[in-house]
């Protein structure tokens, strides 16, 4: 028997897919325009804020 | 860098790199924590622990940070946030950025992590040239 989804229920996947925003960096230094996703959990700071630092790190 | 309060925003990319076996679940993990809101606490942990990532330290990590240890053990072993990991990494490549940390400060590249004198430098340079 299968059940209907329960609409009030969202993974932490979806949840973080709706929220995600985008930034677009194209500078002198960098070899392309590519837009940067970004999950909200993994910023802060004013989104208004003169300066963005975008930190590309390995945990290891 | 509470100096610069209200004027930074600063955003984590994940850039695991391929010879670091235990990086990737490390960073799904920061992201599994992160889905219940405690990101930067397990992210700082994380810093502090290396390289201690096996799959046993990253729960113990996970109960340290307040989580429930078997809902985030689902996370992990379900690997809910690997694609996501995996984005950051095509992006960094695609942005060329190899080494890391790589620093993107307003889009200026900064390769590896510099003094803390220096790093003050181009924020302020970077500050300096929104006004």
């Amino acid at each position: 028997m299968s059940r209907a989804p329960n609409p009030t229920r969202r993974s932490p996947r979806v949840y973080t897919i709706i929220l995600a925003c985008a930034l677009v960096f194209s500078a002198a230094d960098l070899p392309a325009q590519v837009e940067l996703t970004v999950a909200p959990f993994m910023a802060k700071g004013p989104a208004d804020a003169p300066v963005t630092i975008v930190d590309f790190s390995d945990y290891q | 860098m509470k100096e610069y309060d209200g004027r930074i925003r600063l955003i984590f990319k994940d850039r695991p790199l391929a010879g670091h076996a235990l990086a990737r679940p490390a960073h799904e993990a920061a992201r599994c924590a992160g889905a219940k809101g405690k990101y930067w606490e397990y992210h700082d942990l994380l810093f502090e622990a290396q390289p201690a990532f096996e799959r046993a330290d990253l729960l113990l990590y996970a109960g340290e940070v307040g989580l429930d240890r078997a809902e985030f053990a689902r996370c992990l072993d379900e690997r809910r946030f690997a694609a996501d990991v995996e984005a950051d990494v095509r992006q960094a490549v695609a942005l060329g950025i190899m080494r890391t940390p790589t620093l993107l400060v307003n889009g200026r590249r900064i390769e590896g992590a510099p003094p803390l004198e220096e790093f003050r430098s181009i924020i302020e340079q970077a500050l300096r040239e929104r006004r």
